[in-house]
Formats: structure tokens, C-alpha cells, sequence
């Protein structure tokens, strides 16, 4: 049986009386590409965030816990916690294709990361040789430049084999592709599953673009208004018919290379402010299958045996009982 | 009648050391009323041909660029001002696009007065117009607006009733959707599209990487493949898409990642993928190092666009050898 590596336990988030995380709870195992979808301001960076310790202030957890192989982030000291990021869980941040220091050589700011945990004991200028292959770059090249003479599909690759110069056990990416042309896109899908082929690393990625979780993601979480409205195997998010609302309603928003109808529907109205919610289900003032309900009653997160979780009064009403997801 | 010709452009910016040109010899025409795709990856030259189709740019080595059968810059200073008025940009980021210390009448009003669109005692209601227009709220409170209280997609109908406000017969939207959420994005191309019924003679350059929201709004329309400043084919939209011409078409169509896991698990683009960073060539066809079909006669002379019938142009030498499968798997 596979490990929880990591346990999200009806965690809540608050920016000030704006609850950006509102009483999520998930399981990763060893092994998962769990990807968390949503658009944005949904909530699923600062999860994302929360993961590592590093929800930004004015931002704090205010209910619930992150526990890393059972042990709460909350418990432990800072230094323990710094010395986690990085070394066991690594993150890749938005734009990290930003997030180099332009006056020095990639392979300085790689010394310095290296500098700062003597205690690792692999050579780590061998080892970022290989992850450079790993990422499809010629290491030599790469070690020597400054990131403006990279284009931004090597800078994010860079940043991803950065990311891993300390092989952690979670590797936790946000947006690995947005910005990036559809050839970077492929590169990058290509990449991370070679990741979970050749290193034993656990991945974690949030993403609006539902093309890169088919492509990658073996379980899914979906995020809408700071909600997880469904959580399910890639199959079982992608399969119609028996899916929520906001999930079935996402996909068709998509055009399709595929479509020459031209059949792309958008979802009417928008999302909704975090500090004017409306009452019971968050999606339904936008829902074409919404009830009286729905306007009234908060659904609560159902599953069933196999771990598919839906929070919508009309789906789950149609189906066989289902047992409410807690901790 | 076309309302703009790209003749034979060729063009390079001057900081570049580069040998190659941004363009190297690009010829789009683009039809009163119609819509042009231009696809490429990042850095093919697709927004530098957008900046010379508006006239941001001059082409810098050779060619032309004309309006109307009109070469642009030879134009009297008072028509080329009309030129100006006639295409309009709708750009990437709405966040960058509209000046944050300025309102949303501040924002359309400029344009209005500078080109005399209605008379001045009249300017108030047309901006209440162009709110409505663009679906956006049509109320006084909301022209005090300032950028930073609308949302992305909110903002990008700014963008779009800023263009639209000039009678534009021609817009270039350089990925006008690629930053906007997924839910919003074809409740903008739909707009778009509206505003063609409203205006009666407009068309679009639309400049995207993304070939799914590309078959969306460009159908019926026309797709321009761009490789590294050369057109690699072009095309009605359902033509290049179902049956591409070019190999570099058939490789974007299959790394475009698909909303699907079982269609995505039965494909992988990756054999292409590997020579996916290879610069373009300087001898010969462009895309010579990346191309799996490649023969030695693509390293010694470059493929001209050839018209293989029914307006389909391609700028391989075997067009055959594309396999038929790149729009549907």
C-alpha cells in the first residue's frame, strides 16, 4: 500500500476576513502527479503555498493543518521548516522563469543554493549536470550563462531542474506552463513525466489549463471560489456525464483543435468575490442545472468507495449513497 | 478588395546581431471582412508582423506593407493619420495595455476627440456606447473606474471598446486571450466575432500560438503557419488543420496538450519533440534541423510557397510526407 506523504486536513485560509482556502482536505500518496485546478483567485496557489509553510502575510492558516508524512508544519521549528523547503519539498514557483538574479551565471546562483546546505552529501555540480540532461539541456552551456541569454521555455526547464538539486521527495510546481508556447508546453509535459519515470519524486501541480492535467496528472483536485468542489482520479474528472457542474461546464469552455463546430460554450457570469460569497453553493448563480437548493444549501464534499468526491446537491443526488469527506 | 497586403516584407530589428531577419520575406493578404490566423511559437516573428501590419513598425530591409492598395508609407501625412484611425491593436496583457492612472473614460475618450469621431457634445453618450457594446456595464459610476477595479476579462473589453471606438476596418489582436481564464476566453472571442455584425466591414489578424482557440475564432477564416519570419503555409482554417502541408504545422498540432487523458495517452509528440530546440536553418529550408523528413535538397535551396490547390500553400518540398492525421487522432 502506498504512503500519505502528505495530508491536507480542512485547512482554511484567511487574508484578512477573506477566506482564499476554505476548509480544504486532501491525501497524496507516494508516487501521485496530483494536479489542483481552478482559475484564479480560486485559492489553489495559496494551497499550493500552504504546502510548504509559505502562505504570504497578511495571509495565515486559521483552521486546520498540513501534515508532511504525518507531522504537522505547524509543529515544527522555523529551522526545521526552512531546512525542509528545499531539501524534502521543493517548489517552482510562478514565473520562475522570472525568478533568476540577472547578474549572475546560472551555475553561481546554483553554487549559492549549494553553499547554503553543506550538509548534502551528493556533488552537487555532477548532479545538476544530470538534471540538466534530464530537463534536455546542454549542461555546460547552461552553467556558464546569465538567464537573459536563455529563451523562457529553458528558463522555466532551468528552474525545474533547480527545483530538484536537493531531490526532494515533493516537488511542488504552480503554473509550470503558463506563459510558455505550445511546443515549450509539450517539452515541459514530456520533462515531468520523465521525472516520475527516472526519480522517485512525488509531484504536486497547480494549473488553470485542464490540457496539462490530462496529459500528466494521475489524481485531480478542482478548485472553485477557495472550494474543492471535486476530487478524483484524471478519469475520472475527465469523464462526462457524471462530474460537477463547474468541471463538465470548464471543459466545454475549451475550444478544441478538434471542433470544427466552433461548439465552445463560455460558463456566463463570473467568479465570484471572495468577500461578498453567495449563499449556499458557490458555482450555482452561474450553473445551468442548479435547484432551489442550491441557492440555499452549502453541498457537502460526497464520495464514494473508489475516492471520487463531488460537492454538488444534483449530481449526487442521482447517485448511490455517499459518504461525506472529512479527516 | 483587401483591406491590407504584406507584400514581400523583410525585416530586422537593428539591435539584432543575428543573421537571420525577423521576416524574411512574409506576404499575407487579408480580405475586407475576413479572418487571418497567424500561428507560430514564441519568437517566430508573429507580434513583429502584427507591429508592421499596424504601422508601429517600417519594414527595415524590403517590401511593403499596404492599405487598401495604398503603400503605407508613402501615404500624405493626413491619410496616414486615416490608416492609423483604420487598424487598431487589441494586445496580449490587459494588466500592461491600459494606463493604470487613467479611468475608463480617460481611456476611450482621447481617441474619440483627436480623430473627430462624433461631435464633442455627443462623446459622453458613445462612451456609455462602446460600454454596452462590449457587454460592459453602461453607467456613469463605471467610466470613473480605474483599471485596477476591473477584472482580466473586464479589462480586455476595455481594450477591445478602446480599438472599436475608432471604426477600425481592421484589428490586430496579438493573443488577445491568452492571459484571461479559461471560462472567460470564448465569451471574448465571441465578442469579437459580434462586433463584425456591428461594424459591417471589419477583419481580424489574430495572432495566437494556440491552435484550439485558432479553429475557434478563425473559422471560415484563414491560418498562416510561421516559422522563424517565413509563412510555412497557409490556408482555409478546417484545410491546415485537418490535412497540414508543412511538417512544423503537423508538430504543433500534436504537442497541443488535449483535455483528454485517453486521446492524450494514445498520442505522444515526443519523437518531434526532441529536435524541438533546434535553431532554424540559414542555408536552405528554415526548418531543416527540426524536420523528421528532412532530404538534402531542403539544406540546399529554400521551398517556395506553393499554392497545392484550393488556396492551400505550403513551403515544403514534400508535402506529401506529412501524415493526414494532425487535426484528428
Amino acid at each position: 500500500m502506498s504512503e500519505h506523504i502528505l495530508r491536507v486536513e480542512n485547512l482554511s485560509v484567511n487574508f484578512g476576513a477573506v477566506r482564499a482556502v476554505d476548509d480544504v482536505s486532501l491525501t497524496v500518496d507516494s508516487g501521485d502527479v496530483y494536479a489542483v485546478v481552478g482559475e484564479s483567485g480560486c485559492g489553489k496557489s495559496t494551497l499550493a503555498y500552504s504546502i510548504l509553510g509559505l502562505v504570504p502575510p497578511p495571509g495565515q492558516v486559521s483552521e486546520g493543518r498540513v501534515l508532511l508524512r504525518g507531522q504537522d508544519l505547524a509543529d515544527m521549528p522555523a529551522v526545521a521548516l526552512n531546512r525542509l523547503r528545499a531539501a524534502d519539498v521543493a517548489m517552482v514557483f510562478q514565473a520562475a522563469m522570472n525568478s533568476f538574479n540577472p547578474v549572475l551565471t546560472i551555475g553561481r546562483q546554483v553554487q549559492h543554493i549549494l553553499d547554503a546546505h553543506p550538509d548534502h552529501s551528493v556533488d552537487g555540480r555532477a548532479h545538476f549536470t544530470e538534471l540538466l540532461e534530464l530537463v534536455r539541456l546542454p549542461a555546460e552551456q547552461v552553467w556558464n550563462s546569465y538567464e537573459s541569454q536563455l529563451s523562457g521555455g529553458m528558463k522555466q526547464r532551468v528552474a525545474i531542474a533547480v527545483s530538484l538539486l536537493l531531490q526532494p521527495s515533493i516537488l511542488v510546481l504552480d503554473e509550470p506552463t503558463t506563459a510558455l508556447d505550445v511546443l515549450n508546453q509539450r517539452l515541459i509535459i514530456e520533462i515531468l513525466k520523465d521525472l516520475r519515470r527516472s526519480l522517485d519524486v512525488t509531484i504536486i501541480f497547480v494549473t488553470h489549463d485542464l490540457g496539462l492535467v490530462a496529459e500528466l496528472a494521475s489524481r485531480v483536485a478542482v478548485m472553485y471560489a477557495g472550494r474543492l468542489v471535486e476530487v478524483g482520479s484524471v478519469e475520472e474528472i475527465f469523464a462526462a456525464g457524471r462530474r460537477h457542474p463547474y468541471v463538465e461546464a470548464l471543459v466545454g469552455a475549451i475550444p478544441s483543435v478538434y471542433d470544427s463546430e466552433g461548439s465552445a460554450r463560455a460558463i456566463p457570469g463570473q467568479v465570484p468575490n471572495l468577500a461578498a460569497l453567495p449563499g449556499g453553493c458557490r458555482f450555482a448563480p452561474r450553473c445551468g442545472s442548479a435547484q432551489s437548493i442550491c441557492a440555499e444549501v452549502d453541498p457537502p464534499l460526497l464520495a464514494d468507495a473508489a475516492g471520487h468526491a463531488l460537492a454538488c446537491h444534483v449530481v449526487n443526488s442521482g447517485l448511490p449513497v455517499r459518504e461525506e469527506v472529512s479527516s | 478588395m483587401n483591406v491590407l497586403d504584406v507584400l514581400d516584407v523583410v525585416h530586422r530589428y537593428p539591435t539584432t546581431r543575428t543573421a537571420r531577419p525577423v521576416l524574411d520575406g512574409v506576404t499575407v493578404r487579408v480580405p475586407e471582412n475576413s479572418v487571418l490566423a497567424i500561428v507560430g511559437e514564441s519568437g517566430c516573428g508573429k507580434t513583429t508582423l502584427g507591429r508592421l501590419i499596424a504601422g508601429i513598425d517600417r519594414p527595415a530591409v524590403g517590401g511593403t506593407v499596404h492599405f487598401e492598395d495604398q503603400d503605407i508609407w508613402s501615404l500624405p501625412r493626413n491619410e496616414f493619420r486615416g490608416y492609423r484611425r483604420a487598424v487598431q491593436v487589441v494586445q496580449q496583457d490587459p494588466y500592461a495595455s491600459l494606463n493604470p492612472g487613467l479611468t475608463v473614460a480617460d481611456a476611450l475618450r482621447p481617441g474619440l476627440v483627436r480623430h473627430h469621431i462624433v461631435p464633442r457634445r455627443t462623446v459622453g453618450d458613445e462612451l456609455l456606447r462602446l460600454l454596452r457594446l462590449v457587454g460592459l456595464d453602461a453607467t456613469p459610476a463605471f467610466l470613473h473606474r480605474f483599471p485596477h477595479q476591473l477584472s482580466g476579462g473586464q479589462r480586455q473589453r476595455l481594450a477591445i471598446a478602446r480599438a472599436l471606438s475608432l471604426r477600425p476596418r481592421l484589428i490586430v489582436a496579438d493573443e488577445a486571450v491568452s492571459m484571461l481564464d479559461v471560462s472567460m476566453r470564448v465569451s471574448i472571442l465571441d465578442l469579437m466575432l459580434s462586433l463584425r455584425a456591428e461594424a459591417q466591414q471589419l477583419a481580424y489578424v489574430f495572432i495566437s500560438h494556440d491552435f484550439g482557440v485558432v479553429r475557434y475564432f478563425a473559422r471560415g477564416g484563414r491560418v498562416a503557419v510561421m516559422f522563424y519570419g517565413v509563412i510555412v503555409e497557409e490556408g482555409s482554417t478546417d484545410d491546415v488543420i485537418t490535412h497540414p502541408k508543412h511538417p512544423y504545422t503537423y508538430l504543433l498540432l500534436q504537442s497541443i496538450p488535449v483535455p483528454d487523458p485517453v486521446r492524450a495517452r494514445r498520442r505522444s509528440a515526443d519523437g518531434m519533440i526532441e529536435q524541438a530546440a533546434a535553431a532554424p536553418a540559414d542555408e536552405g529550408c528554415v526548418f531543416a534541423n527540426r524536420c523528421p523528413f528532412v532530404s538534402p535538397e531542403c539544406r540546399r535551396s529554400r521551398p517556395p510557397l506553393t499554392d497545392l490547390g484550393s488556396g492551400h500553400l505550403s513551403g515544403c518540398f514534400f508535402p506529401e510526407r506529412v501524415p493526414d492525421s494532425g487535426g484528428e487522432i
